[in-house]
C-alpha cells in the first residue's frame, strides 16, 4: 500500500442531485467535487453515468457514511468489496470516511454514532483501518464526527484518539470545523484544545457546514449541514487555517450541505467566503 | 465487581436503544445520555422515513401525507435496517401497506411498483437487441432453432400480478389531475424495467407475466410455447400458442427488454 497521499489545494462542494445539470451543463468554479460513496456503489444507471461525466471535469472525493470503521464486530465484506470497485472506477482524489459506528451484527443505524474514547475501541479503530486500507490500497481520511453523548467509560479526549490512530494506522484527518464547534458546546471542552492537540501534519481537508442550534444555551446543538456556515464557525475556520499553514501542508476546503440546499450559486458564494477567509487568515498579523 | 462492559456490549445496547426507546440503556447512563441518545434515535427515524419518502413518492401522494409517514413510522419500527445502504429500507414497505392500508389494497401495489422501480433504477447497465438485430438474427433460424431458442432478458426486468390499473393512477399523479376512482378488478400483469436510465413500467396481460417467469426460469421458446398450449395436442391450439408467445416476443423487443439470443437444437 502506498503510505502516503498526494497533497491537494483547493476548494470544493458536496455534489448533491439538485446541482447535477449545473455540474453537467456548465464549468462550475470548484477545485474539486466530493460525493457521498454509498450513492454511487450501484450496479449501474444514471448516478454512475453522471458520476463519470463529472469526474471527467473535476477531482472528485469519495465520502462514506456507512463504513463503519468502530464496529466491534469488524468491516462488512460486501461494503468493502462495492467501495473498492467504486474507487477503481472514480479513481478519486482521496477516499474518507467518518470516525464512528453505524452498524452491530443486526442492524444498521445510517447515522454516525458516537465512540467510547477507550483503547479497547482505539485497537478496534485501528484494526478496521488497516483492513479497508490494505484493501484499497491506499490511505484514507477520517472525520470528526459531531456527537452528542460522552461516554462515562471515556479514557482518551477525542484529539488524543485521533491522533493515535493516525499515528498507528498512517490514515490521515479529514477536519470537520463545525463539528469541532458542535461538539465543543455539546460536551464544554476548549476547541483551542482540540486543534492545538490534533497532528495537523495528518489533516488533509477541511469541510465546513451548518448546524442547527435550540432554543437555549443547554439544548443540545445538532449537526444538520441544512444551514449556511454560522460566524463562530468562520472564526474557528481561519484560526485552523492559521495553525494548518505552519504545517506547509496543502489542505483543500469544503462546503458541506446536506439539507435546505440552495441555488448552487449561493453555494459558490459561500466558498468564496471561505477563500476570503482562509486566505485573510494567511496574512501577516 | 461487576465485568466492565466490552465495546460490542456496549454497542449491542446502544443501537437497542436506538431503535427502541424502552431498551434499557446502559448501566450508569443518565438523564444527559438520554438526551443524546433521543437525537441518535430521532436521527435514525427521520433518515429512513424521509428514504421511504423519496423512494415512495407516488405511493405518499396517493395515501396522503399523515397516513404514509404514519406507515413509514411503522416500517422503520418493525423492520429495523440491517442493510448499510440507505436505500434498502424500502424492502418489504408494499407489506406493511398491505396491512396499514388494508381498506385501500392499492396503496400495496403501489409501493410494491415503485419498489420494484426502485432497484430497476440502479440495476446493471445493458445493451437491448433493436429490431433489426433481432431480425438479422432470427432471420435465417430453422424451426428446432426456435423451439430451442434461450432468451436473455436486461437485468432486474420484473413483473408481478395485480388488481388495480397502476397506469391510470400513476398518470392523475403525474399530471396533478384527482385521483381516478380504482377497484378491485380482474388480476392482469405488469411490467417494470429501466428504459436508458429512466425506471419504466407498462400493464400487461397475465399471460405475459407468466411468460416472463419461464424465460427466467431458462425455458426455451419451445417449452413456453408448449406451457400456453396447455399440454393440448390440438395443432390448432398450437399454432395460436406460438403465435401468442411471438407477439409478446415481438413488444419485448420493441421495448428493448431482450438482450441476446441463444438457439439451441430443441
Amino acid at each position: 500500500m502506498t503510505d502516503r497521499i498526494a497533497p491537494f489545494a483547493g476548494f470544493g462542494l458536496g455534489l448533491r442531485r439538485t446541482h447535477f445539470d449545473d455540474f453537467l451543463s456548465g464549468d462550475v468554479p470548484v477545485d474539486f467535487v466530493e460525493v457521498i460513496s454509498e450513492n454511487y456503489m450501484v450496479d449501474g444507471g444514471r448516478m454512475l453515468r453522471i458520476l463519470d461525466e463529472v469526474r471527467e471535469k473535476h477531482p472528485v472525493i469519495i465520502h462514506g457514511v456507512s463504513m463503519s470503521i468502530g464496529s466491534a464486530g469488524g468491516l462488512d465484506a460486501d461494503y468493502l468489496a462495492r467501495l473498492k470497485q467504486l474507487e477503481r472506477r472514480i479513481d478519486p482524489l482521496w477516499v474518507s470516511d467518518h470516525l464512528c459506528w453505524t452498524r452491530t451484527s443486526a442492524h444498521n443505524s445510517h447515522d454516525l454514532l458516537p465512540l467510547p474514547l477507550t483503547g479497547e475501541a482505539l485497537d478496534v479503530v485501528c484494526a478496521n483501518i488497516d483492513r479497508a486500507q490494505d484493501a484499497l490500497g491506499r490511505p484514507m481520511l477520517f472525520e470528526n464526527p459531531s456527537s452528542y453523548l460522552t461516554f462515562p467509560q471515556d479514557e482518551l479526549t477525542e484529539w488524543e484518539f485521533l491522533a493515535a490512530m493516525a499515528q498507528r494506522t498512517g490514515c490521515y484527518l479529514l477536519l470537520d470545523v463545525n463539528n469541532i464547534f458542535v461538539s465543543a458546546r455539546n460536551h464544554g471542552f476548549s476547541e483551542d484544545d482540540y486543534l492545538g492537540g490534533l497532528p495537523l501534519d495528518r489533516v488533509r481537508q477541511i469541510h465546513l457546514a451548518g448546524h442547527t442550534r435550540g432554543e437555549t444555551d443547554q439544548d443540545i446543538i445538532i449537526d444538520t449541514h441544512d444551514h449556511d456556515v454560522c460566524d463562530d464557525v468562520w472564526a474557528l475556520y481561519a484560526k485552523a487555517c492559521a495553525m494548518l499553514a505552519a504545517t506547509n501542508v496543502p489542505v483543500a476546503t469544503m462546503i458541506e450541505r446536506d439539507g435546505n440546499i440552495p441555488p448552487l450559486p449561493e453555494l459558490l458564494s459561500e466558498l468564496d467566503k471561505a477563500r476570503a477567509v482562509s486566505a485573510g487568515a494567511l496574512e501577516p498579523a | 465487581m461487576e465485568a466492565p462492559m466490552t465495546l460490542a456490549d456496549m454497542q449491542k445496547a446502544f443501537m437497542d436503544n436506538v431503535l427502541d426507546e424502552g431498551s434499557a440503556m446502559p448501566a450508569g447512563w443518565g438523564n444527559r445520555h438520554a438526551a443524546g441518545l433521543n437525537v441518535y434515535r430521532g436521527n435514525y427515524r427521520n433518515a429512513l422515513v424521509e428514504a421511504l419518502r423519496a423512494t415512495f413518492l407516488k405511493t405518499g401522494i396517493w395515501a396522503g401525507e399523515a397516513p404514509f409517514k404514519q406507515a413509514a413510522i411503522n416500517h422503520v419500527i418493525a423492520y429495523p435496517s440491517d442493510s448499510w445502504t440507505i436505500d434498502d429500507a424500502g424492502a418489504g414497505f408494499d407489506e406493511t401497506c398491505r396491512a396499514f392500508f388494508s381498506a385501500s389494497p392499492e396503496v400495496a401495489e403501489l409501493a410494491w411498483l415503485e419498489w420494484m422501480m426502485l432497484r430497476a433504477f440502479s440495476c446493471p447497465d445493458s445493451q437491448p437487441l433493436s429490431l433489426d438485430q433481432f431480425s438479422l438474427i432470427t432471420g435465417e433460424y430453422e424451426e428446432a432453432q426456435w423451439l430451442g431458442l434461450q432468451i436473455a432478458l436486461v437485468p432486474d426486468l420484473a413483473g408481478g400480478l395485480v388488481r388495480h390499473d397502476l397506469h391510470a393512477m400513476w398518470k392523475a399523479m403525474e399530471e396533478g389531475a384527482a385521483h381516478p376512482a380504482v377497484s378491485q378488478g380482474e388480476e392482469r400483469g405488469i411490467l417494470i424495467w429501466r428504459e436508458g436510465e429512466r425506471p419504466t413500467f407498462q400493464m400487461v396481460s397475465s399471460e405475459e407475466v407468466a411468460v416472463l417467469q419461464s424465460v427466467q426460469a431458462g425455458e426455451s421458446f419451445g417449452d413456453i410455447c408448449a406451457g400456453l398450449a396447455g399440454g393440448s395436442a390440438s395443432p390448432e391450439e398450437g399454432q395460436d400458442a406460438i403465435m401468442r408467445a411471438g407477439g409478446i416476443l415481438g413488444r419485448w423487443v420493441q421495448s428493448g427488454l431482450i438482450t441476446a439470443l441463444h438457439a439451441e437444437q430443441a
